[in-house]
């Protein structure tokens, strides 16, 4: 009498009465689909966000971003430049730990070119602003130091922007061509990477319709990241940053006279840097602080901003999610076993009779445990695995219903937990029938029925 | 030393506020190889007496052995090992599982002594074919007649090569040809030197055993023990 045979005989007992054994299955079968499909289902909002994250730099970006002088330098704060272009030249000469920065001058303007236009945002940047925001430039070239140097009217443009200035012709490579920045000429030399969700390059390849955002149609990250429109850093400040009247910001209609011109601004608009090391990045930020202390004069108008805040709050709410979907599936799962406890309740008086046969012929007292827990273990196993089948219908409708914008990842640890977890309920579920029925006395069960 | 010897035997039953002494101090002695009857009305306390016998049961008071084992305080355990050992039942209502096969219901007690596979195979087709069903093994009882189907439950009660075999209104449920079929065989076991003890209130069945027990209100009567001096009823055949 070992585990294989009672097994068996639970088994038998289950085929013995197909439909009631489905039935009392079902709350299983539907415990575990529901546990793996919640368990799924955050890890696909996991990944997208984690996705979403490394398309805007990951966690190794750091934004430098000011912040209210402290108390006791208030009378300071005149002292400190702000973030300047210095800034960034400081630490690209002297941090040891930073991998690559990035200076930003932003202006918003239309850009056009043969008559379409598109408002946006045009950057100003060095070189290194593609490796701190993880562009790829599939078509031409990055930007180049000598195109800073020489403060060369040239651009570097996401796919978004060809398809607005293009529209006859979205997928084009418009290299070389010239584009219109607030009205001074730009040559293309470079064009990005089309950026989109693993979901949508899923459901571009198999040639379905693109997801729906899972922040709704309005907002799309990856919409805003194919809307880069980058130039020299030098070019953007001679041309819109050197007079503020040259800039469309500040060039209202009634500030016409130079006398009004509060000169060049040399404030940037962003700072951000990318750490050579994301597990040490502590350290890196003291020594950026120290740099940009001393480029401040001793000013703290700055402070970090860090994705591993992000990061971590993602975290914590895709475990939140976890927790509490796997403990609402969890009930699912548990009423499921109380069906089993029941039938086997009422198995066990409807066999009452077998069970004296078996005592009378010599099954001991635990040989009748073994035999009724191995029954609801199969039960539990059983419907475990039809479970895990119905989970991947079950992802299947959630997917159409919600027309691909949530895509479940089944990473095979949550489908292990989550039939382990049946097998467990299976246990757990067959422990009290398992007892009452050991329990009933040979004779007792002989002369019953 | 006998078989089973009873010594003392009480045993009672609490019903409500009411206790009913089942057996009285019965005192008992059963020899290897005899072939005997008990027998008495319902309430007798035959059952009662059966199942202490049968290692059913253990008695309020007094000591029963079994095969020189005192099992009188047994443990639950230990009680099942004896039947599994040593004590095969034959009851009335055959009390075979339906939903497995012949051969199944005779491997049945073999499972609890922990035989293999090949070896429970064998002897069950031995037992079987003892009984004369050997082409009916792969069958449920439910296609069988009722003499078929006890003698299965005769089968699964000889496998594991019992001491004793205790059949409990075995004819009961059967028609009196099939029934003079079984007794027949159950002579035949005996006069194969196997230990029968047949529980009945039938006397023409009791008739057909050399030695009768007469149980009434607990208590064994003493005249009709052969052991209490009166000659042995010649065996008759059935």
């Amino acid at each position: 009498m070992n585990v294989w045979n009672s097994l068996a005989i639970g088994l038998r007992e289950i085929l013995a009465h197909k439909f009631r054994s489905f039935l009392t299955m079902l709350g299983v079968i539907l415990g575990v689909a529901s546990l793996l499909t919640t368990f799924a289902l955050v890890e696909g909002l996991a990944k997208s966000s984690r996705e979403m994250m490394n398309s805007l730099g990951g966690v190794e970006r750091v934004n430098v971003i000011s912040q209210e002088i402290p108390q006791d330098q208030i009378m300071m704060s005149d002292t400190s430049p702000g973030r300047t272009i210095a800034d960034a030249e400081a630490i690209e000469r002297s941090a040891t730990l930073v991998k690559a920065v990035a200076p930003i001058y932003e202006i918003g303007t239309i850009v056009r070119h043969n008559g379409h236009d598109f408002t946006g945002s045009v950057r100003g940047v060095w070189p290194s602003h593609v490796i701190v925001n993880r562009h790829t430039v599939e078509h031409g070239r990055n930007l180049s130091q000598l195109d800073l140097d020489e403060a060369n009217h040239v651009c570097v443009i996401g796919t978004k922007i060809v398809s607005e200035l293009w529209p006859e012709q979205p997928k084009s490579k418009p290299l070389g061509e010239i584009i219109l920045v607030n009205n001074r000429p730009f040559t293309v030399v470079g064009i990005l990477e089309n950026y989109e969700s693993e979901e949508a390059k899923h459901a571009r390849i198999e040639g379905r319709p693109p997801p729906r955002g899972k922040f709704g149609k309005q907002w799309n990250p990856y919409d805003r990241k194919n809307a880069t429109f980058l130039i020299p850093f030098t070019t953007m400040f001679y041309e819109f940053k050197s007079t503020s009247l040259a800039s469309t910001k500040n060039a209202a209609p009634s500030v016409g006279s130079v006398k009004d011109d509060p000169g060049p601004i040399y404030k940037l608009d962003e700072l951000a840097f990318q750490v050579a090391d994301p597990n040490n990045m502590q350290p890196a930020l003291d020594e950026v602080r120290q740099i940009l202390l001393g480029t401040h004069r001793g000013v703290e108008d700055f402070t970090f901003d860090t994705r591993q805040e992000w990061a971590d709050s993602t975290e914590q709410t895709t475990n939140n999610i976890r927790l509490v979907g796997g403990l609402i599936s969890s009930i699912a799962l548990i009423v499921g076993g109380i069906g089993i406890t029941n039938i086997m309740l009422a198995s066990i008086t409807e066999r009452i009779r077998e069970i004296g046969v078996r005592r009378a012929v010599g099954a001991k007292a635990r040989h009748i445990f073994t035999q009724i827990v191995a029954e609801s273990i199969a039960v539990a196993i059983l419907g475990g695995i039809l479970g895990l089948f119905a989970a991947l219908g079950l992802m299947g409708i959630i997917q159409y219903a919600t027309d691909g914008a949530s895509v479940p990842i089944v990473n095979a640890q949550a489908a292990l937990v989550s039939f382990a977890f049946a097998v467990a309920i299976g246990i757990l579920s067959g422990i009290y029938p398992a007892w009452s029925a050991s329990r009933i006395e040979p004779i007792e069960a002989l002369r019953y029925g | 030393m006998a078989l089973i010897e009873l010594t003392e035997v009480t045993k009672k039953y609490r019903v409500g506020e009411q206790e009913i002494r089942a057996l009285d101090g019965v005192d008992l002695r059963i020899e290897q190889g005899e072939y005997c009857a008990i027998i008495g009305p319902s309430g007798s306390g035959k059952s009662t007496l059966m199942h202490l016998l049968g290692c059913l049961d253990t008695p309020t008071t007094g000591r029963v052995m079994i095969d020189g084992v005192d099992v009188s305080k047994a443990s639950d355990d230990r009680l099942a090992e004896m039947r599994n050992e040593k004590i095969g039942f034959v009851f009335q209502a055959f009390n075979l599982l339906t939903k497995m096969t012949v051969l199944e219901n005779v491997e049945l007690p073999m499972i609890y002594s922990g035989a293999s596979k090949a070896e429970r195979r064998e002897r069950a087709m031995i037992a079987i074919t003892r009984v004369g069903l050997e082409t009916r093994a792969k069958n449920t009882p439910l296609q069988l007649s009722g003499g078929q189907m006890q003698r299965v439950a005769i089968a699964r009660a000889l496998v594991n090569d019992p001491k004793i075999v205790f059949a409990d209104e075995p004819t009961g449920n059967l028609d009196s040809t099939t029934g003079a079929n079984i007794l027949a065989l159950f002579r035949e076991l005996s006069e194969q030197g196997r230990t029968i003890v047949l529980v009945t209130h039938d006397n023409e069945i009791a008739a057909a055993t050399p030695r009768r027990i007469v149980i009434r209100d607990g208590k064994i009567m003493p005249g009709n023990d052969w052991h209490s001096g009166l000659r042995p009823i010649p065996l008759r055949t059935p």
